[in-house]
């Protein structure tokens, strides 16, 4: 369970969160919609304890992690795999290099078994061709998908944190994406996506959570979502193009 | 306000660099990015340093040359060409050149990968960037700044002696002569152990000015400009310190 009680968060004079509260169980498919700087990126990176909350708890599994040193945090981080909107490969290693980069680091695996479990991995994202190619060569898509694969090379989580996954794609791959992603938490695994696109979000996600002025101003299902009152989310439902279709 | 963040950020930076310098010894070690940095660093600036100091030490040779010339002291060349490349020009200049070409690589890289959320999948990963990014980085320039360096003198001295022999007539063997006798233990200490300061310098600040990166890609020409120009900044003012304490401690008088 990943608890947000009271977060307040600002880089420097801008305040981003204001007071945000949820809490979300692990085998939930969660999407947090909202506009561009409203902090849905902000409490991904707070779940990860890659930023402090300003003031405000944020408990995963019943811990409060605000007050962890980076130490302590790894174990926290091992519960999850994220994937950043843009993939964030890195850009000096090719795929193989990027997908074995914690399997080099954390296993005593040969150089054979290291391939073996590459080419596997690659296999299930559906990028398997792509194992010799560098970041820049890859589609916004194989991006996301590589990405994805170096998260799994090491552990499957208990939950997906996916940043934007969709942004900047083209609606077949966009579509591919989310099927895979919904394939990845068929296993009961929760997810937490990130997006303006509601179409997307309605495909992978079952609750959605809006966020405005740095609060959750929303908290239901896609029914109740489509058929909110409130201006700002059925303007984003019909921009999404999505009519419950 | 200001003097506030100015306060926090030299506590952060010099956080970082211990951080940074006690990775060298302490475990894990990351000895292939540390040789890909001494590489990068090392290899990758041996043309530009090899050309800069060449240059910096025909330029001083001819202007020595013009103006000992008319008081008869021509041959006083090779020594105080020797004195200032050994004890300062080598050092500084290469320094310079290497801010210029590997600290706003650095600076840059790091921005870039602060920008892509690289750092924070290092992060996720349960890797130290510090150590990571940042150790592999020092080692690279406490390494290879001071190799580059006796390089760097070395070119200088050859075309000091290029200048001296065949522009402005004199001989090669009072050159040399005078080149030898004014590298002594107390000169080469002098010029020797500034390009192990201004490594750590310039790779500590360009790492902290890189991961300091935020605000896109203004944020990134912001952080990589303050890297070049604060190491440039601090070369200067750190050499100036340095030779008030060697020239101390070495026994020189003023």
């Amino acid at each position: 369970m990943i608890v947000f009680d009271e977060v307040w968060f600002g880089y420097g004079e801008r305040q981003i969160l204001r007071g945000a509260s949820f809490s979300i169980a692990f085998p939930e498919r969660v999407a947090f919609l909202g506009g561009s700087g409203e902090g849905k990126t902000t409490i991904l990176r707070l779940i990860l304890g890659l930023i402090r909350p300003d003031s405000g708890k944020i408990l995963v599994d019943g811990e409060d992690i605000t007050g962890k040193s980076e130490t302590e945090l790894r174990e926290v981080r091992m519960k999850f795999n994220i994937v950043f909107q843009e993939g964030a490969l890195f850009d000096s290693l090719n795929v193989k290099e990027n997908v074995a980069f914690c399997l080099r680091e954390y296993t005593r695996m040969t150089e054979v078994e290291i391939d073996e479990r590459v080419r596997e991995i690659l296999a299930t994202v559906g990028v398997e061709q792509a194992i010799d190619l560098m970041p820049e060569e890859l589609s916004g898509g194989m991006h996301r998908r590589v990405s994805l694969a170096r998260s799994l090379a090491l552990s499957t989580p208990k939950m997906f944190l996916y940043d934007e996954p969709t942004t900047g794609l083209d609606p077949i791959n966009a579509d591919n994406i989310c099927r895979l992603m919904a394939d990845l938490s068929k296993d009961g695994k929760g997810l937490i996506m990130v997006t303006h696109k509601v179409s997307d979000a309605m495909k992978v996600a079952g609750r959605f959570l809006f966020l405005k002025n740095g609060a959750v101003i929303f908290d239901g299902d896609g029914k109740a979502l489509l058929g909110s009152e409130i201006p700002e989310i059925r303007f984003f439902a019909t921009e999404g193009g999505f009519h419950g279709g | 306000m200001k003097i506030k963040e100015l306060v926090n950020d030299l506590q952060d930076y010099y956080l970082l660099t211990l951080h940074g310098l006690r990775g060298i010894v302490a475990r894990p070690f990351y000895f292939k990015d540390a040789v890909f940095q001494m590489d990068y660093a090392g290899a990758g600036s041996l043309l530009i340093v090899f050309i800069v100091d060449l240059f910096v030490g025909m330029a001083l040779s001819l202007q020595l040359s013009a103006e000992l010339s008319s008081l008869g002291m021509k041959m006083y060349i090779g020594m105080i060409v020797g004195i200032s490349v050994v004890r300062e020009l080598g050092p500084v200049v290469t320094a310079l050149v290497f801010t210029g070409r590997v600290g706003a690589g650095m600076a840059s890289e790091l921005g870039s990968m602060v920008l892509g959320h690289q750092v924070d999948m290092i992060r996720v990963f349960g890797f130290d960037p510090v150590k990571k990014l940042v150790t592999p980085r020092i080692i690279g320039s406490l390494v290879m700044l001071p190799v580059l360096t006796v390089i760097g003198v070395a070119v200088s001295l050859v075309g000091g002696y290029y200048i001296a022999v065949f522009v402005g007539h004199q001989s090669g063997t009072v050159y040399w002569t005078s080149i030898r006798n004014i590298l002594t233990l107390e000169n080469v200490l002098a010029g020797a152990i500034k390009p192990f300061i201004f490594g750590v310098l310039i790779s500590s600040i360009c790492c902290y000015m890189g991961l300091s990166t935020k605000g896109g890609a203004i944020g990134l020409r912001r952080s990589t400009t303050m890297a070049v120009v604060l190491s440039i900044v601090m070369i200067i003012i750190s050499d100036f310190l340095l030779t008030r304490v060697l020239l101390y401690l070495l026994g020189f008088s003023v």
